[in-house]
């Protein structure tokens, strides 16, 4: 690369931008050409490690051969590298017509986020930070192993953010690395902003109720999925990495199992599973019940339901969709609202709108009941994506009981597992009963 | 033996309470239903010995790859149609026979064909699905029934009602001549293995089946069949047991849970069984599937792009089992049951004769391989 060319080159990639300053350093037979962008640099360290030492040393030859010595010394492989490299912060040094790249680069978000979405009353609540760079040290802080991975692919047109992929070489499934790296050549978009995008884009069917990656906050999780073989993708400025293959035995895990004694974390989990069952059928069991098969329970049981349904007007599956309805509502106000108005929301909606709607025989006494009963153990799922697939799976599952009675109620759920069962997660199977057999080797084998 | 081996084998096995197998036992139940029963089991047991024996050598193939390989394709195609048929017949019996549960027991008021719907849909696209897949469906949906179905035999045993002098009474007709018809009920029981032909595909390993595997089938079969024609009788007295319609159901709904939610045994057992019902069909369409994707290459039929070639059977498939629902009534389907397994039972063991061949001629093809 001849230099007046590439410095012509250089102006005209940056002719855009306003913020592309050029230092022309010269004093005691030493010349230096520095281009960054001001925005991007940190200031201070460029003053130390390049500005000061300029004017103490004593020859070009010593300032070079130092330069080359700084841990952020970077070589150049390409011109587009340059363009790009410089758009990320790093600072181009022109010294005795060579180019070099120097990381000086001041990232604000590199601290590290408390834990907000999986919140756990023990262990860390630390979660990862904004920044790719720290993340990546989080992981490495945690997880020892020399076969620990990290690879780097630019994604997005416009933006070009930087996406890790991460895993442990030695438990990796290869063929799942493969179409992971496959997928991602081949996404195509102009803006990539959040880990949860490639999910959308990197999957075999978009159109999915399930997430087949699951996205986390929690350095802990990450480790652990880690050391189960998976591939993590991280994208800069996300504090949110992704996990796959994932299953579905994934999503109702939580990290606090860890923290907790054998029994405890044993009564916990069937707690969880009952919390799932319950908000998936509860409702559609309420419609079953009141509109087809009333003798479905004992005599005082299914009396009790129907008194309480006096005076309410409208069928069971009117009165489930429209408790549902807001319940939903309420969900979301609540994620939207600002902190201090929030409490307000949900003592409006939660008890006002509770007492007035019965009083008002809208819904019946136990309709309301069911309902934050849902919505309660909706919560218990510690997985939110999976809280959110469960919520429209729970109208999918009221609808055909509505139409097809208990029977439908049962055999729909049937269908969900083997919707469940059907998926697949990057080659894996989404759900089925995994066998901890002493002997390894298994009697069976995929088709 | 792998687990899911076991699973084919009991579903078949569980599932005859809710098909006709009880009634027609019933029917005679004063000539020989004991007696079939006890030669049901010993037939019964050495033909899943001979089955499983015979595809254990193959591990991994099914009946139509072993077939092809073997046998000229004026035999195998029309063959292999033949067994789709049956199966598809097998999935129907246990399809209709729930749709009637379903009208006289849960929802009377719905059209009968909404109520078969419900079954077909859930069950049709399962049947699609690949093998390995159908088998995990099966063991989820196993393992969230097979407790509660343990429970109600629990209740049943456990009843005060359950007067064991009628079982002594029904026991003491064993000297009886045992009838074909009888016979071919219990015979039917066992039957499950033969689903092998479709999901030995599953099975990619050797396994071990010695005579620890084969007892403990055995002693299941004898547990269900025990179960399933003594226990009515111990509830419903011996006399005119075989005027009942659904045995099983007067049974269960003669049973109480005092202090639960729900207190008719009747409905905890039909939701259930409606369970077991689901894979019941699901594994026996999934295999009639496989025969006649294999024999008409559906794979290849092609519109625009798109593999139309599986949804041909699936569309014919629902249109047989609608236009059935709603044309057969109980008396009918009950011959129709009983006339099918009579056929099983002459066609299952003839099958092994095939087998015989099919092994002889692999041997050779190995042979001439090697030199």
């Amino acid at each position: 690369m001849s230099s007046k060319d590439s410095i012509k080159w250089i102006y005209d990639q940056f002719k855009d931008t306003n913020e592309l300053i050029e230092k022309n350093m010269e004093y005691d037979n030493k010349h230096l050409l520095l281009f960054y962008i001001k925005s991007l640099i940190d200031m201070d360290m460029l003053e130390k490690f390049v500005i000061k030492p300029f004017f103490e040393m004593s020859s070009e030859e010593q300032l070079n051969l130092y330069l080359h010595a700084l841990p952020q010394f970077q070589e150049i492989t390409s011109k587009e590298q340059v363009q790009l490299e410089v758009m990320k912060g790093n600072t181009l040094i022109v010294i005795q017509n060579e180019y070099y790249l120097l990381d000086f680069r001041l990232s604000k978000n590199d601290e590290v986020n408390q834990t907000s979405i999986e919140t756990t009353i023990h262990g860390s609540q630390l979660a990862f930070s904004d920044n790719l760079a720290t993340n990546i040290n989080i992981i490495r802080t945690n997880y020892h192993q020399p076969s620990l991975t990290v690879e780097y692919i630019v994604e997005g047109e416009v933006n070009q953010h930087k996406v890790a992929i991460i895993y442990d070489k030695d438990k990796v499934k290869t063929n799942v690395l493969d179409t992971i790296r496959e997928k991602l050549q081949k996404v195509d978009k102009q803006l990539i902003s959040s880990t949860t995008q490639l999910n959308n884009y990197i999957n075999d069917k978009p159109i999915t109720i399930f997430p087949q990656m699951i996205m986390t906050e929690r350095p802990d999780r990450i480790i652990y999925n880690l050391a189960g073989g998976k591939v993590i993708l991280f994208v800069d400025g996300n504090p949110q990495a992704v996990a796959t293959p994932a299953v579905f035995f994934d999503f109702m895990t939580t990290m606090e199992d860890n923290y907790h004694t054998f029994v405890i974390s044993l009564f916990l989990r069937i707690l969880r599973y009952a919390g799932l069952f319950l908000s998936l059928l509860l409702p559609a069991v309420y419609v079953g019940v009141t509109s087809f098969t009333p003798e479905v329970f004992r005599t005082e049981l299914a009396l009790t339901v129907a008194g309480s349904r006096v005076g309410v007007p409208f069928s069971s599956f009117i009165e489930v969709l429209f408790m549902l309805f807001f319940m939903e509502l309420l969900l979301e106000a609540s994620i939207r609202l600002p902190k201090a108005v929030s409490a307000t929301a949900t003592t409006v909606g939660g008890l006002i709108l509770g007492t007035a709607v019965t009083e008002a025989s809208l819904a019946s006494n136990i309709m309301v009941i069911i309902v934050s009963a849902v919505a309660i153990s909706t919560f218990v799922i510690p997985v939110n994506e999976m809280a959110f697939s469960i919520r429209v799976v729970r109208l999918l599952l009221i609808l055909i009981t509505s139409v097809f009675g208990l029977a439908g109620l049962v055999l729909g759920f049937f269908v969900l597992l083997m919707y469940l069962v059907n998926m697949d997660s990057f080659g894996e199977p989404y759900l089925r009963i995994y066998a901890f057999s002493k002997n390894k080797k298994s009697s069976e084998e995929k088709t | 033996m792998s687990r899911y081996y076991y699973y084919l084998i009991l579903i078949n096995m569980v599932a005859n309470i809710i098909a006709s197998v009880p009634a027609i036992l019933f029917q005679y139940h004063k000539d020989g239903a004991v007696s079939s029963m006890i030669f049901g089991i010993v037939a019964g047991t050495i033909l899943v010995t001979v089955y499983t024996r015979f595809f254990n050598a193959f591990p991994g193939m099914t009946l139509p790859d072993l077939l092809k390989k073997t046998t000229s394709k004026w035999f195998y195609k029309p063959f292999l149609v033949l067994l789709a048929v049956m199966w598809f017949l097998a999935g129907l019996i246990t399809l209709v026979t729930f749709t009637f549960l379903l009208i006289r027991y849960v929802t009377p008021e719905m059209p009968i064909t909404q109520i078969s719907l419900t079954l077909i849909l859930s069950v049709i696209f399962g049947c699609l699905m690949r093998t390995d897949r159908v088998l995990y469906t099966v063991e989820l949906v196993l393992l969230l029934t097979f407790p509660l179905i343990l429970f109600i035999f629990y209740k049943a045993y456990s009843s005060k009602s359950l007067n064991w002098d009628f079982v002594k009474e029904a026991a003491l007709y064993v000297n009886q001549m045992p009838h074909v018809n009888s016979f071919g009920a219990c015979f039917f029981l066992f039957l499950g293995v033969a689903n092998l032909f479709i999901f030995n595909r599953f099975f990619t390993q050797k396994q071990k089946f010695k005579l620890k595997h084969i007892s403990i089938i055995g002693i299941i079969a004898t547990l269900t069949l025990f179960t399933t024609y003594f226990i009515p009788i111990g509830f419903n007295g011996f006399e005119s047991i075989d005027k009942l319609v659904y045995p099983w159901i007067s049974t269960s709904d003669s049973l109480r849970m005092e202090f639960f939610m729900i207190e008719r045994v009747l409905f905890v057992f039909l939701f259930f069984y409606l369970g077991i019902a689901f894979l019941s069909i699901l594994i026996h369409w999934h295999v009639s599937m496989e025969f006649l994707r294999f024999v008409f290459n559906l794979d290849n039929i092609k519109f625009k792009g798109f593999k139309v070639g599986k949804f041909i059977p699936v569309s014919i498939f629902i249109a047989i089992s609608l236009f059935l629902v709603r044309r057969l009534n109980e008396y009918q389907l009950f011959q129709i049951s009983s006339t099918l397994y009579n056929g099983l039972v002459i066609i299952f063991p003839l099958m092994i004769i095939l087998f015989f061949f099919i092994k002889r001629r692999m041997k050779d093809a190995e042979e001439a391989k090697q030199n």
